[in-house]
């Protein structure tokens, strides 16, 4: 196990394509891997005191309860993605996807952002799920276009943004209308110019063989673990920008429209807030425009550091290199057009 | 390629599973998300301590048979990393958030109410959200308060002399999107208590001219921690 970790780390926290040489089973790995947890929990129990010093510090006290609260409220959301994931892995037979959906691209990547209406949750779900779907043989760019519309255009999410901002259906209106465009945008541009070579994803692949329900616990525990050990990364990024970076920082921009744009278009990337959430925050921010308002719900729910690293570890660092830049740019349009139109 | 399960991994899903359902037991974790959020962790909990038990007996049975080789790649990497925060919230759970982020965060703007509040009629003292009491301060130059004697409860920051900032955070989903209400509490005769100490404070609202609404105190009492510690 322990030498499993190392590889692991050393390739991104993926599984390391083509080293099937290597793997060979050691015997007693397995209580490595268990006497890890096991010293990191006494440990931690050991060294408890050193910890409560540490709380007592008010900056690390406060980076310490976002990081948790990021974490901690992520989870149910987690579990929900991991576990469509799970099933759609271990019910949705090979290929049902590629020929349920438009072959074209032109067809099948609207058709697959619309559907993301269909996903209650937020962006935390949906990466493992698209990673899933894209493994069942659907279209890469399709389901990279739900990637991008599932957790900013669902009810939910909708519903929060109708009441963070009251009387003013028109913001809700330009929010669905500018992530959607984006995710449409996207996964067209991806369809077009996309490397999905750079998609560490092997069709068909299975995590375990057996019987259906054997195969989604295996699945799951799988996802669970990747996409889990990518939120901490994620929460542990934003929590430490959060702590170091002043928000009153921001208010002082109010007075530059376009400055204000590009500064809360960074801020959501930066803040990394739940999409159920970020209309409120926006809504907080009453010295800026309304479209840099609008830019940071609609880059928020498809690029943010937490997201950028659970894309990394589902589909592969180099691809996240080249997917989070397009992103942004995209959003950053959309928003500036679709403000421009209706707000 | 077959991925088996692996004893750590399910180890790690077990003890995620067992801290958000003490989080949701102890009520421990209303420090980190909203209210609400309750049941949906006690649910998310249940179903992660299932599935890393059912992890743990498909390894110990795979174990007993011999059947397959064993390719540890269970936790996969960074699957690591979950071991953080469940060592943070087994042994120590952070704080509820305190005066650290006032200065440094954008507050919430009062000015921006409902258009007009009922009056306080009967006797007081009303106990309110610090927003309310904001937006009732700046609405129309505080007429619905009318004078009247409110109660509040928030934690105290920038603690000076003769007065103080209460503060209480607003949270929509987590701790990671607080933005505080601010008040500012004048008119405290003797011991000024300590940042972060929770505090209730009677008072009347006092003058409306800067962005933040003041508060002439009549008394102000130290009280524990609230359960929900977030309006």
């Amino acid at each position: 196990m322990a030498r499993a970790v190392a590889d692991d780390a050393a390739a991104g926290g993926g599984r390391p394509g083509g080293r099937e040489e290597h793997e060979r089973p050691r015997p007693r790995a397995r209580d490595v891997g268990l006497a890890i947890v096991a010293l990191v929990v006494v440990a931690a129990a050991v060294f408890r005191p050193l910890l409560e010093d540490l709380l007592d510090q008010p900056a690390i006290a406060h980076w310490a309860t976002v990081f948790v609260a990021i974490v901690v409220q992520a989870m149910p959301f987690l579990v929900l993605g991991v576990t469509i994931s799970a099933a759609v892995a271990a019910f949705v037979p090979d290929d049902l996807l590629a020929r349920a959906l438009p072959s074209r691209p032109v067809f099948a990547v609207p058709a697959a952002a619309a559907a993301g209406v269909a996903l209650p949750g937020c962006e935390c779900g949906s990466v493992p799920i698209a990673g899933r779907l894209v493994d069942r043989g659907m279209l890469p760019a399709a389901a990279l276009a739900f990637l991008l519309s599932a957790p900013a255009i669902n009810p939910i999410v909708l519903v929060a943004t109708a009441v963070a901002f009251p009387g003013r259906p028109e913001i809700v209106a330009a929010r669905f209308l500018a992530s959607l465009l984006s995710a449409m945008v996207v996964g067209l541009v991806w369809a077009r110019t996309g490397r999905d070579e750079l998609l560490r994803i092997t069709r068909g692949r299975k995590v375990d063989e057996g019987p259906p329900l054997s195969v989604m616990m295996a699945t799951a525990q799988h996802d669970l673990l990747n996409a889990g050990g990518f939120l901490i990364i994620g929460a542990a990024t934003a929590a430490t920008l959060q702590t170091a970076v002043p928000r009153s920082a921001l208010d002082s921009l109010g007075g530059s429209s376009v400055l204000a744009f590009v500064a809360m278009a960074g801020l959501a990337v930066v803040m990394a807030i739940c999409s159920e959430a970020d209309a409120f925050v926006a809504a907080s921010f009453t010295a800026v425009p309304m479209t840099a308002r609008l830019v940071f719900m609609v880059v928020g729910p498809m690029v943010d550091v937490k997201l950028i690293a659970l894309q990394a570890g589902t589909f592969g660092r180099s691809f996240a290199a080249r997917f989070a830049p397009l992103t942004l740019l995209v959003a950053m349009a959309s928003s500036a057009l679709i403000g421009w139109w209706l707000l | 390629m077959v991925v088996a399960l692996t004893a750590a991994g399910g180890t790690i899903t077990l003890l995620i599973g067992t801290v958000l359902l003490r989080l949701a037991v102890t009520g421990t974790y209303r420090r980190y998300v909203r209210v609400g959020m309750g049941p949906w962790l006690a649910v998310a909990g249940c179903a992660l301590v299932l599935l890393g038990v059912l992890t743990l007996v498909r390894v110990i049975r795979r174990d007993r048979l011999d059947a397959d080789p064993i390719h540890d790649h269970g936790a996969g990497g960074v699957g690591w990393l979950l071991l953080a925060p469940i060592a943070a919230l087994l042994l120590v759970a952070p704080p509820t958030l305190g005066s650290f982020g006032i200065e440094r965060g954008a507050t919430v703007d009062v000015r921006a109410g409902p258009a007009v509040f009922e009056p306080l009629r009967g006797a007081g003292p009303f106990p309110m959200t610090l927003l309310e009491f904001g937006q009732r301060a700046f609405e129309h130059a505080g007429a619905s308060l009318a004078n009247a004697t409110v109660s509040l409860t928030g934690f105290v920051a920038a603690p000076g002399a003769g007065g103080f900032e209460l503060a209480r955070y607003q949270i929509a989903c987590c701790a990671a999107d607080a933005t505080p209400v601010v008040v500012r509490v004048m008119g405290v005769f003797g011991d000024v208590p300590p940042a972060d100490q929770w505090v209730r404070v009677t008072g009347r609202s006092g003058s409306v001219n800067g962005d933040i609404p003041e508060l002439v105190a009549t008394s102000v009492v130290e009280i524990a921690t609230p359960d929900d510690p977030y309006e």
